[in-house]
């Protein structure tokens, strides 16, 4: 029975061991291979601490390594170690590698030039819209955009990416097992950027959302890319963890400057008064890539709405005012804002939440 | 002997008649009061007999036996005391047979023979079978708000008992004291800066549309909300009576006049029981603070700190402008037509305002937008964000309109809404909508467009449109509503995400 199983699916059992980090697994697998370190684990013959090995005895009883690897067939789950076809090519030198890699779509669209977009969840409508921006210029000019598929800046990069027409794929690492949709909210995202390009863990399935796991999730993020651009975040927060990570391995950070008295801006001009590049569009990153570019600056190019709608627009400028603040700077009624007001965002050149209105564009 | 007075007690908001027999017989002294009374009930034999005493009144020797009919009705409340003494005496043969004929008594008395108000005086007066009531001089004024009947105001037993014994004439009513104009409360011309939160206010005062303010701590929701009182008109003789008759059965202070003439406004503490707020209680039903708030304002502050199972229980009020409270004693209908006004921080953090600046996690967010359920927030017309003031309009800045001018034209608009047929504007019915709000055509694509993108459902419409007839009511367009109208209604709606999680 055992020899029929590849060594992925000894694997995948090896992973879902209780206390099974990156570490241990490869300390496990430094001399042995995963169908042995499975019939060890479970004698407790992998030399660990007792209490650990007693614990994976415990465990490895209860699981049937045939279903485990027929769940992951079924949901068409492969499993990649380093070393083997299908290993991204940026984690070969990784200092903090994962042991292996869940994979749900094709991991072959990393072995294009790889850029992380990456955000805060409390984004603005700016950011939100300028990461659309960039992962679809990005996605068209042949770029693998990979990010978290967390809300905010995450979501946006890749729903970018997808939107670009013959664009190419873009791939996410998510801090979950595959099967394990978190957030809830963006399902529908996970699965388009499953089936078109790809999506991966280093945790088994049914991994629930645990706080510590996000950030271990952004250093591989950062090791995939080849580029990191920083679209919003505070001073702290998942995305600075991200642009340690890059440093520590050499990547490049891009950051896009934003409104000094925006929270949102607060750590990507920071990053920017520390000396990292700047990101104002795609080309930008394309630059940052060493790719030679056209250059197509986009300042300039977007004509106003015209009339009272650009009135409206320069005192709204690029941070969030309410109707109020709007209606105090341009000297009129709330009345005749209001309906400018309704006209750009109609038109698309503001966005409106709870009262806030955001420019687009 | 046997004698028979009349007296009332209250339930709910209205009052019942009740008739005190009193049966003094040859036998072993003693006082026993049958028909189930309560506590407070029960007590009054121990006051009417130090009361008969202070006032050098004999006390019966003999066995006395009192009975509240109808008997089946539970009797709650001291103002059957006086009524009861009245019997005693009468019984007794201390005053002439058909004295006490025609003449109903309600009072609680004292133990020194004083006669005291008691809670609901509008109500027992209204209720008594006698063309003629003797109260307190204290509740006088409340009394004589019903008309049609005499009433007799007297300070002490000694009083009533000359009356009757024909040995004085019953004492004058008090002069009534002069009907000071009503204190105006707080005027809106010391709110600075707020443009956008003053003519929200506004709108729902013209409207009757129930509003909800957002906003970090120290914005200034709670100062205007309590100046929405004083936009409102008087209220009408009408009106005034029901609002007087539950005032005066929950024992609030009345005004001099002794009808509440201004919109009432409550507002009770987050920390409020679902019967506190509603009405209701065990040994007797109360009204609650919503219906102490019948024809003027319910202020919730920091709307999302209530109990989500109270905060439910206003949706029948918001509903039908009454509350029925139901139990083992009985039904209770208590009157609750109210402008609801509720106030919130965004978020738990409270600078969940602009987009980027909140500082709370998701959860924490999503936690705290699940307090507030869709259906009640489906009753709010009106939702404004109320920002934190620059600090240029706190200290210079021109005061803003003062709370007279804004009040006239709130009392144009209500004229309006009643003439139309439609008590207020919030009101207006579904199917007449095209009649009294039609849409100019800048107007109707302005909606069209809404719709169009998703951003406007079709009961959202309804509510837009009746916001805009509103607004364009306060502008003096009677006709069709613009497209600024309807522009404003939509900056003023309250949309389903109130606390909307960041994403």
């Amino acid at each position: 029975m055992s020899g029929q199983l590849p060594p992925p699916a000894w694997l995948a059992a090896l992973a879902s061991l209780p206390g099974m980090g990156p570490a241990r697994l490869r300390t496990v697998l430094s001399d042995r291979d995963p169908e042995a370190a499975w019939d060890q684990a479970r004698f407790g013959a992998l030399g660990v601490a007792e209490d650990l090995s007693r614990r994976w005895v415990m465990a490895a009883r209860q699981i049937d390594v045939e279903a485990l690897w027929a769940r992951h067939q079924s949901a068409g789950i492969r499993v990649l170690s380093p070393g083997l076809a299908g290993w991204p090519r940026n984690l070969h030198d990784d200092p903090e590698p994962p042991a292996l890699l869940f994979a749900r779509g094709d991991p072959a669209v990393l072995d294009r030039p790889c850029v992380a977009v990456v955000g805060t969840r409390r984004c603005t409508a700016a950011g939100r819209s300028l990461a659309h921006e960039l992962g679809s210029d990005l996605a068209a000019a042949g770029i693998c955009v990979v990010s978290g598929l967390a809300l905010g800046i995450d979501a946006a990069a890749h729903r970018g990416a997808l939107s670009a027409a013959g664009g190419a794929a873009p791939a996410a690492v998510v801090g979950t097992g595959l099967d394990v949709v978190y957030p809830a909210r963006n399902r529908e995202l996970w699965d388009l950027v499953a089936d078109r390009g790809g999506l991966l863990s280093e945790y088994p399935l049914g991994t629930g959302p645990e706080r510590w796991r996000f950030p271990a999730r952004n250093r591989i993020i950062a090791g995939l890319a080849d580029v990191v651009v920083v679209v919003e975040s505070d001073v702290t927060g998942g995305s600075m963890h991200t642009v340690e990570a890059a440093l520590e391995r050499d990547r490049t950070v891009l950051a896009v400057p934003g409104p000094v008295r925006s929270r949102a801006s607060a750590g990507t001009n920071a990053l920017l008064a520390a000396g990292s590049l700047l990101a104002r569009d795609a080309t930008d990153v394309l630059v940052a890539l060493g790719l030679d570019v056209a250059s197509r600056s986009r300042v300039g190019t977007v004509t106003g709405p015209g009339g009272s709608g650009d009135q409206v627009l320069d005192a709204l400028g690029w941070e969030p005012a309410t109707l109020e603040q709007l209606a105090e700077r341009l000297g009129t009624p709330l009345g005749p804002v209001a309906v400018v007001l309704v006209e750009l965002e109609r038109d698309g050149w503001v966005a409106q939440r709870s009262g806030w209105y955001e420019r687009l564009r | 002997m046997l004698a028979t007075i009349e007296s009332a007690v209250v339930f709910g908001v209205e009052g019942r008649p009740v008739t005190v027999e009193v049966h003094v017989s040859n036998g072993l002294p003693g006082f026993t009061v049958v028909g189930l009374p309560d506590t407070a009930c029960r007590e009054s034999r121990d006051r009417v007999r130090s009361a008969l005493l202070s006032s050098s009144l004999p006390w019966p020797q003999k066995k006395t036996t009192v009975n509240l009919a109808p008997s089946g009705v539970r009797k709650q409340g001291a103002g059957l005391d006086l009524a009861i003494a009245v019997g005693v005496l009468a019984a007794n043969g201390d005053l002439p047979p058909d004295a006490a004929a025609g003449v109903g008594f309600v009072g609680e008395l004292g133990l020194d023979g004083s006669v005291r108000a008691v809670p609901g005086t509008i109500a027992l007066v209204d209720a008594v079978r006698a063309p003629c009531v003797v109260v307190a001089t204290a509740a006088a004024p409340e009394a004589m708000v019903i008309g049609g009947r005499a009433i007799r105001p007297v300070r002490s037993l000694a009083d009533v008992v000359a009356a009757l014994r024909g040995e004085a004439p019953w004492p004058e009513p008090p002069p009534l004291p002069p009907t000071a104009p009503p204190d105006p409360g707080p005027d809106l011309a010391d709110v600075r800066g707020q443009r956008v939160a003053r003519f929200a206010l506004e709108v729902a005062a013209a409207g009757g549309h129930h509003l909800l303010m957002v906003g970090p701590p120290g914005a200034g929701k709670t100062m205007l909300a309590t100046r929405l009182p004083g936009l409102l008109p008087d209220l009408g003789d009408r009106e005034a009576l029901e609002v007087t008759r539950v005032h005066s059965v929950a024992g609030l202070r009345l005004p001099a006049g002794g009808l509440v003439r201004r919109p009432p406004f409550r507002s009770p503490h987050h920390g409020s029981s679902g019967p506190a707020l509603v009405g209701g209680g065990s040994s007797w039903l109360r009204p609650g603070e919503a219906s102490m708030a019948h024809h003027g304002v319910l202020f919730l502050d920091e709307l999302a700190e209530f109990a989500p199972s109270v905060l439910d229980a206003l949706r029948q009020p918001l509903e039908e402008g009454s509350i029925r409270v139901c139990r083992a004693s009985g039904t209770a209908t208590f009157p609750a037509r109210f402008l609801l006004v509720a106030a919130t921080n965004p978020c738990p953090c409270g600078d969940g305002g602009p987009p980027g600046a909140c500082r709370c996690s998701d959860r924490a967010r999503a936690r705290y937008g699940r307090r507030l359920s869709g259906p009640l927030l489906d009753r709010f017309d009106l939702r404004v964000d109320v920002g934190r003031p620059a600090s240029g309009e706190l200290l210079g800045g021109d005061p803003g309109e003062p709370s007279a001018a804004v009040a006239a034209r709130v009392a144009g608009v209500r004229a309006l809404a009643a003439e139309r047929g439609t008590g207020t504007n919030a009101a207006i019915p579904v199917g007449r909508l095209d009649e009294l709000a039609p849409l100019s055509a800048g107007a109707a694509a302005v909606v069209a467009g809404a719709l169009r993108a998703g951003s406007l459902t079709a009961r959202g419409l309804h509510r837009v449109r009746r916001v805009a007839r509103t607004i364009a009511d306060l502008a003096g367009r009677a006709e069709a509503v613009g497209e600024e109208d309807i522009c404003l209604a939509l900056q003023l709606r309250a949309d389903p995400e109130v606390l909307g999680a960041a994403a």
